[in-house]
Parts: C-alpha cells; structure tokens; sequence
C-alpha cells in the first residue's frame, strides 16, 4: 500500500461529506430553514421550477399519447394521425407536447445561463451543477429520441443526418479509434439503413430508459438544491430574503399557473407542426429522395449552423472544449465574480440568441 | 431544356440555398410531366417562402406521372375513364372526380374550368382570386385560396400559416381559453391570498414576540 | 281559461306584488327585511337543516336561472352527453340535499317548543310550499329525463314570451300536469316573498366575506398588543379561507376543463364507415409498402444479382432508384456509351437521398446541404460539403435467359461484349460486391 492512496481516499470521503452534510439532511433544515435571498437577479431562481413544471406536462401529456402511439414504420405516421384528425383531444395533447419540449428545452438553456451568472455551481454546490448539465443533455436526447417517433419524413430525414454525423466522428479520431463511432451509430440504429429497429430503440429511449435516466438524477438535483439552499446570487451581500416554504413555492406555484396559461392557449391554437413545410409531414418513403428542407429543432440550430459552416473537425474539437468547460466549471471559475460571470453568460446567451433566430441568414452570408 | 430557375425576391431572409434547392427539385419534379402545371407551385412557393409540392392539387406528391399510387401509370380502367371526363371539364360547373387531382384539385376544374385554369398559368396569382375564399376544405378557418397563397397544406386541418391559425383558434376556442383564464386566476388569486395569510402569520408571531 | 289565468295573468300579478311589496316593506318596515334568525334559539338542528338548505337552492337556483337567461349557451352545453349527465347528475344530488335540510328545518319548526314560539303561520306555509316545489321538482328530474335539455326548447322560450310580454302558452301547452305544478308552485312563492320571511333572499350578506376583520382595539396597553397579533392572526384566517376557496374553485375549474378535453380520450374515436375504412386501406397500404421492404431486404440476403431495370428503360437525365445490397437507395443512368451507369444515391456528406434529375451541367444535387455529384464519375463540385464521390456500384448485363453478356467490377473494370447492338435487348442487375465483402 502506498501512503498516496488513504489520503486520496480521506479526501474523497470528505469531498462527499461535504457535499451531503448528514447533520443537514432532514426535513427541517431542508425545506423548513431554507431561505431564498432576494435581489435584481432573484427571477432566476424561478427558472429550474418553470423547468420541472414542463417536464410534468411532458410526463403525462407523454403517457396520454401512449395510449395510440404504434411504435412500427408502418403504423407510427399513421397512429400519430390518427391522434390528431380522430381522437378527441388529441390534437391538443400531441401538441401540448410538443410545445412544452420546446418550452422544457428553452427553461433548462435559460436555467444554466442564469445559475451560471449566479455562481450557483460554487463549493458546496458542484454536484447540483454537474447533474443539471447532465440533465439538460438529456433532455436534448428527449428531443431527438422523439423527433423521430412521427415517422415522417422530416423525422426519419433528420435522424439519420444527425446519426451519420455520429459515424463522421472517427475523421477526428486516431485510428485506433476510428471505427468507434461506426459501431456507435450502428448500435443507435440497430441495423445496417434506419428501419424498424431503429424505431424500435428510440422508442425504448424515449420512454423509458431517458426518463429513468432523468428521473433519478432529477432526484439527485433537487435533494443537492434543497440540502444546500439556494446560492446567495450576487456578489453583494443581500440581508433580504424570504422563507421557502410557505412564500417561495407559493410564488413558484403562481407562476406555473399562469405559464401553463400560456401554454394551453398556444397548443389549442397553434398546431406545432404548421411551422414545417408540409412535403416534410408526409410518411417517411425510403424509396423515394430526401425533400429539401432537412433541418433539426430549432434547439440544436446552435450547432447546426456552425456544422454548416465551419469544417466537421473543428466544430467537434469546440464541442469537445464545450462539454469539458461545462462539466468543469465549478472549478474553472472558482475564482471569478459574478460580474464577470454575467457578462460570460450574457454574450453565451447572445451567440445563441443570434444563432438560433439569424443562423441561416448568417450561413447564406457567409457560404452563399 | 432545364429552365435555371430565378430567385426575385424582396426577403432574402427566407430565400437560402435549401429553398434554392427545393426550386431545382420542384422544377425538376414537376417538369417532366407535361400535363400537370409547375407554374402555381413555383408561384406558391415564392410567394410564401415554404417548400410545397404536387400533393397541393394532386393525389401524389411527386405529381401525376409515374405509377405510384394516384398516378397515370397505376390507373384502373373505371379510374381512366374518370380522368378523361374531368379532362372534358373546360367550363366552370362540372363535377370533377379525377383520380390524379386531390379534393383541392378537384374543386379547382370545378369552379375554374379547366380553360381558365390554363390561362391562370401565366399569371399564377389569379387563381387564388378565381378561385375564391369561400372554400374551406380542411375546415381550419384559413380558406384554400389563402392556402394556395401562404404555401400551406389547404388538406390538412392542422397545418396553415402559424399566425392566421392563431387568430382564427382564438376565436374558435374562446370559452376554453377563458374558462382556462378564469380557472388560473382563480388558483392565482387563491395562492395569492395563501402568501397573505402566512405574511399575517409572520406579523402576529412577530406582535407576539416583541 | 284555466291556463291563462296560471301561466299568464298569475306570474304578471306575482311578479308585480313581489317588487311593489318588496318595496313597501323595505321602506316602511326596514327592520322586518331579514331572516327572522331563530339561531340563538336552537342552533344545533338549526345548522343540519339550514346549511344543506342553503347550499342546495342556491345550486338549483343558479342552474335554473343559466338556462332560463342564456338557453343558447345552455342548450349548447347540454348538447354534449357528459355534461348533461354531469348537470342531471349535480342538479338532482342539490335536489336531495335541499329536501334533507327542508325536512331538518320543518322537524325543528314542529319539534322545538322555543321555535314554535316565534313561528307564524306564514313561515309554515312557505316551508309546505318549499317542500312541495323541491318533491315535485325531483319527482320531474326522476320522471321526465333530461330536463335539463328539454327545457331550452319548452319553459325557456315560454318564460322570454312572458318577459317580452308577448305571453305565448304554445311552449309549455303539451307540458306534463308536475311541471306546470312546479311553474305555478315558483309564481305562488314568488308572489309571498314580501309577505314572509322569504324577503330575506335580497339581503344576502355578501359584503360580510369582504369586510376587514374587526380590529377591537384596547385602552389597556396590556391588551393592545395581544389584540395587534389576534388581530393579524384573524386577518391570517380569513386570507386562508378566501385562498382555500380560489384554489378549490380554480382547481375545479380547471379539472372541468381537463374532463371535458380527455373524458373521451380513452373511448377512441367514434368513426364513421367511411373514415373506419379510409384509415384501414392505409394502413394496409402502409404494412404493403412494409411486407415491400422487408421482400427487398430478403431478395438482397438471398441472390447475388438484383434486377434493377431493362437497358432500355433507363433514361440519360433522370435516374431509376433502387436499392442496392445494403439497403440504401441508389440510382441508374444510362451512360453515353449506352452503358448503364449505377451509382449510390446515399449521399457522401450526412447520408441524405440525392435527386435523380440531372441538370444541364450533368450532375445530380444532394437537398440536404447541396452538393452537386457528377453522373459519370460521381465526384462532387468543389467547395460541396462532401468531399468523396458518390461510389459506382458494380453491374451486370444479362440475357433474357439469365447469361451474363457484360459487367463491371467493383474495382470499375468493364469485361464482356459491351457491343449496343448484342446487349440493347437485356436487362440491368446490380451484382454483389464479393470482392469487396472478402
């Protein structure tokens, strides 16, 4: 036994106890004590709770849908039809589906923005960090397990552009490595051309592993919230702030109302898919060539775009540098104000912003 | 022999290379077949900014040629005979049942003729106006015309130019929304006054301590 | 005659003596305008007649009055099965708890010698009358289905005859002999509001949820701050009662909203023939083009040459697609050399499906981020996003007896009589790729 590893292992112990205080893990410290500070930033503490409320709606909205959905490339585009021309209610389900992912997609991007100007990732709260990131990738693969499941053929077109660029990858490994991403891709697809098994394991995905999945580290996210409260927020310390329980989750409540509000309104008058051309909404024919207009979420336009203009490579080595700065920035930033921190997240919030709304405008400029 | 297709447009926010694609796909779509009409699809689509195809008018999206279902090539005998009586509707009036054109289709031979639908074709934007906004076929509120104009599925009830759905279900749904609107104010008002009984609350342990 | 007098001229003069005494009274005698209240008296029996009571006719009175001043919006809700039910259903349940509480309240009447002391004949004429009206009105909700439906087209249009004082008795002239008992009992209790204890209904203290709490305030200090915190404690409970109720009704209302969207979600859809059978020819079309796929992919396991098309079908400036031995779509040309020429159409890039029409520079485009391949070599422009050609995937011409005249190699060697005029008869197979496999 060397004398490097007890102390490593001391070390870890006190990592963890540090970060699960056992003295603090009852109810009373958790929900009881627990204040919430208030200041200019303090509607950000309202953007995890708008999050969860979307993930509710897609639960049970999800589970509605369950009950018609046929998971086989003969009747998936069908029994998705058959949900919205012929079930009662269940245009405004699938739709208020489809809206709150797009909703639970834009609170998580807007949470880890404001919680990350807000340093919410500091000592003691790195683990509540990670899991949030690790929760918002999730729920990416949430989007994109379930943009394939109507079958159409905007669906399948999208997926299987999404899943060549996963084979892409071995350009950008060693060769030892390069036939990686092929085994991975094809592992995804679960066969040789995008089919019925590859239907078949995003359906799986989407349903239960990836819920499971978000379940338990969702779990984990809010015990880390709770036991650590919320993070003071802004450089200043503030001397006002009010009680969790009964005024913060009172407030909490008041909002959800009002956003589902909003979100009812717009499902029941707005279909999701009007935004498509319609040659996209027609069922997938494999025999037949891709229509133009092949493009992903609005969600993943950040990188799409980029893809479209900068080389493969470059694009997975900024990705790359992303998820590492993300999964490390509780000690990258250990020592930077929030200040700055704001700044960093605003100009964040600025690229995705620009990109998202003006991203094929800037590639025709660019590449025209 | 390939006609290149020129791009005109005041917004060039929507004209990209995708779209510009879709123009050389369509074309090259619909040209070939001789019979069926490109023009209002190329009219379509630069007037709204949206990809379309043939299954606007026609059964099949890849248009009337080929033999794939609702196409020339796949027709029974009573289904041929069909076709040539809509081929003989040149004046406004006729029923129309053929089996190459959609509802949409159909309608249009009808209340056009055929004549005036081949004369439309220099001037795609009157057969919207010929046409008329009365008709509704999907009953989506947004009339076909208007359809044909904003390069939406004029079939499908669920699929229109996202604002004018907007405002028509508003209306369409306003006891729903209003009733949800009533409901919500009400939950509001009641946490509301739950946030005021705990301040109360506060203030009297707050006398009871001093 | 008779029902002139009850229908027409009896509602008129109840009405008209119901304001004018309502009136009189209010003026003349405006300590008189309440309840009587005989809580004090005996308060226990008092509290398991009234509430009940109360809580019913308020219910009925307000489902009364929503179909009497709005029968469209009504006669549109009930239009739908659950709702209707859903009235019927809370209308006769009000019903019972009304007639519960009305029986309390009479046995007090009768049974409490404190109360029989301040009880007049008038209010045991109303209490008869009441449980009268609430018998008979059960008895019609039990007999005569559906009432709440049936009214908009009956009672409602009679009543709004009767308010346009165009009385038209042509509504209810068929009505059974309970319900017009129930219309003349309504006017019979109209008229003796003014006369009874009735009156007590335009004197409902609603104000009194409103109000503030009382604020008792001390001229002893000891007391002041003790009464501070009752204060605020009383303030507390009221705020909780008034949050209680907005969030029992919102959740109400919108649980009415979630029912009414997804009540009959679970049942499925109730199609009619036509619909019932447009859809299952699709989805046999769709299990069609499936069975299609699936003979492909059996066809591709099995044989080692694939029929793609005859040499003459194939066309210079527009492709055939098939598929080839991996499933993926491809296409054939004919080349200038009378030569097919059969290449993936899986483009190199993202994996998209390249159009087949080729375009006076003799090249094909991708959709997808467009990229234009050549047709005879199947290279892509320069600058395209894919940066490998499309691959030329290997032939074979055969015989109408299944001889094999020409091929070509994967490795892009042509072998065999490629002479137009020996092969232009023969059909185009895509070989499989055993060198490549190996």
């Amino acid at each position: 036994m060397s004398s490097g590893h007890p102390r490593t292992s001391k070390n870890l112990l006190s990592f963890i106890a540090d970060r699960f205080p056992v003295d603090k893990l009852n109810f009373h410290h958790m929900v009881e004590e627990k204040r919430v500070p208030i200041h200019r930033m303090s509607w950000g503490y309202y953007t995890g709770g708008l999050t969860a409320l979307f993930f509710l709606i897609q639960v049970v909205t999800g589970l509605f849908l369950l009950f018609y959905y046929q998971p086989t490339v003969s009747d998936a585009n069908i029994s998705v039809e058959f949900i919205s021309h012929h079930v009662a209610g269940g245009a405004l389900i699938r739709n208020m589906h489809a809206w709150s992912s797009s909703c639970m997609i834009f609170s998580a991007i807007v949470h880890l923005l404001t919680a990350f100007a807000m340093k919410a990732f500091d000592k003691p709260r790195e683990i509540t960090w990670i899991s949030g990131v690790l929760l918002l990738l999730i729920t990416f693969a949430f989007g994109f397990t379930g943009y394939l499941l109507p079958w159409n053929q905007i669906a399948v077109n999208a997926t299987k552009v999404g899943l060549q660029s996963v084979e892409d990858l071995s350009q950008c490994l060693p060769p030892f490595l390069a036939g990686l991403p092929r085994v991975l891709r094809e592992t995804f697809q679960g066969e040789a051309s995008i089919g019925q098994s590859t239907l078949g394991r995003f359906y799986a995905m989407h349903i239960v592993l990836l819920p499971l999945a978000i379940a338990s580290l969702l779990g984990l996210h809010l015990l880390c919230v709770q036991l650590h409260g919320m993070s003071k927020g802004v450089d200043k310390e503030t001397d006002k702030s009010e009680r969790f329980f009964p005024f913060f989750i009172f407030k909490d409540l008041f909002i959800w109302a009002i956003v589902f509000l909003g979100l009812f309104t717009v499902s029941i008058c707005v279909p999701f898919d009007s935004f498509l051309p319609y040659p996209l909404l027609a069922p997938y024919d494999p025999l037949a060539a891709t229509p133009p207009g092949i493009k992903p979420e609005w969600y993943f336009y950040f990188v799409y775009y980029p893809l479209e203009m900068l080389p493969f490579p470059v694009i997975v080595a900024l990705s790359n540098i992303l998820m590492a700065v993300l999964f490390l920035t509780p000690w990258i930033f250990k020592g930077t104000s929030r200040r700055t921190l704001q700044t960093l997240a605003l100009s964040a919030t600025a690229y995705l912003i620009v990109m998202t709304l003006f991203g094929e405008q800037i590639v025709h400029f660019v590449k025209p | 022999m390939f006609p290149t297709p020129m791009l005109k447009c005041n917004s060039p926010s929507v004209f990209l290379q995708v779209t510009f694609a879709s123009f050389i796909m369509s074309f090259g779509l619909c040209i070939q077949v001789g019979i069926a009409y490109p023009e209002f699809q190329q009219f379509s689509e630069k007037n709204s900014g949206r990809t379309t195809n043939c299954a606007s008018c026609h059964e099949n999206a890849t248009g009337p040629a080929g033999n794939g279902s609702g196409q020339i090539g796949s027709l029974t005998i009573e289904e041929f005979a069909k076709l040539n009586e809509a081929r003989t509707a040149f004046e406004p009036g006729k029923d129309v049942d053929s089996p190459i054109l959609n509802r949409f289709g159909d309608l249009l031979i009808k209340k056009l003729g055929k004549r005036k639908v081949l004369e439309d074709r220099k001037e795609p934007a009157k057969l919207a106006s010929d046409y008329g906004f009365q008709s509704d076929i999907d009953q989506d509120g947004i009339p076909d015309a208007q359809e044909f104009l904003d390069g939406t599925d004029p079939q499908n009830q669920h699929h229109g130019d996202a604002w004018r759905l907007f405002v028509v279900n508003i209306n369409r749904y306003a006891p729903h929304i209003i009733a949800a609107a009533i409901g919500v104010l009400l939950l509001d008002w009641g946490f509301a006054r739950m946030i005021g009984g705990f301040m109360a609350i506060k203030r009297a342990r707050k006398k009871r301590s001093t | 005659m008779m029902d002139t007098f009850l229908f027409i001229a009896l509602p008129y003069v109840a009405f008209v003596i119901c304001v004018i005494g309502t009136i009189i009274r209010i003026k003349k005698w405006p300590v008189s305008y309440s309840a009587l209240s005989s809580q004090f008296l005996e308060p226990k029996a008092l509290m398991w007649g009234s509430v009940p009571w109360h809580i019913g006719i308020v219910v009925i009175t307000v489902g009364h009055l929503l179909a009497f001043c709005f029968p469209g919006l009504w006669q549109s809700m009930m239009g739908k099965a659950e709702i209707l039910l859903a009235t019927e259903t809370i209308g006769f349940a009000a019903g019972v708890v009304c007639l519960a509480g009305l029986i309390v309240l009479i046995l007090r009447r009768i049974g409490s010698s404190k109360v029989q002391a301040v009880t007049s004949t008038m209010d045991l004429i109303i209490l008869g009358l009441l449980l009268a009206q609430v018998l008979l009105g059960l008895a019609v909700a039990l007999h005569y289905k559906y009432g709440a439906a049936w009214v908009s087209g009956t009672a409602s249009p009679y009543l709004f005859s009767l308010f346009t004082l165009q009385p038209n008795l042509q509504f209810i002239q068929d009505l059974p002999v309970a319900v017009k008992a129930h219309m003349v009992l309504a006017y019979l209790l109209i008229l003796l509001i003014p006369f009874s204890r009735l009156i007590h209904m335009f004197a409902v203290p609603l104000q009194y949820v409103f109000r503030p709490a009382q604020n008792v305030v001390w001229n002893n200090p000891r007391h002041s701050e003790a009464s501070e915190a009752n204060y605020q404690q009383e303030e507390a409970r009221r705020e909780f009662i008034k949050g209680a109720a907005g969030i029992t009704l919102g959740c109400g209302v919108l649980a009415i909203g979630t029912v009414d969207k997804v009540y009959n979600f679970f049942f499925g859809p109730r199609l009619s023939a036509k619909e019932e059978e447009e859809i299952m020819s699709t989805r046999l079309k769709r299990l069609q083009m499936t069975a299609n796929q699936r003979k492909l992919e059996l066809e591709r396991q099995t044989s080692n040459f694939i029929l793609v098309s005859a040499l003459s079908d194939l066309k210079a400036n527009e492709g055939k697609y098939f598929i080839d031995f991996n499933m993926n779509t491809a296409m054939a040309f004919a080349g200038e050399d009378g030569l097919p020429i059969l290449m993936s159409a899986k483009c190199t890039h993202l994996g998209c499906t390249v159009s087949n029409q080729v375009d006076e520079k003799g090249q094909v485009l991708c959709p997808c981020h467009v990229s234009f391949f050549d047709v005879k070599t199947g290279k892509p422009n320069a600058g395209a996003p894919a940066k490998n050609p499309l691959p030329m995937l290997p032939w074979a011409i055969m015989d109408k007896r299944g001889k094999v005249i020409a091929e070509r190699a994967a490795s892009g060697q042509i072998t065999g009589d490629t002479a137009l005029s020996s092969i232009k008869e023969c059909n185009v197979y895509i070989t499989r790729d055993l060198e490549g496999k190996a």
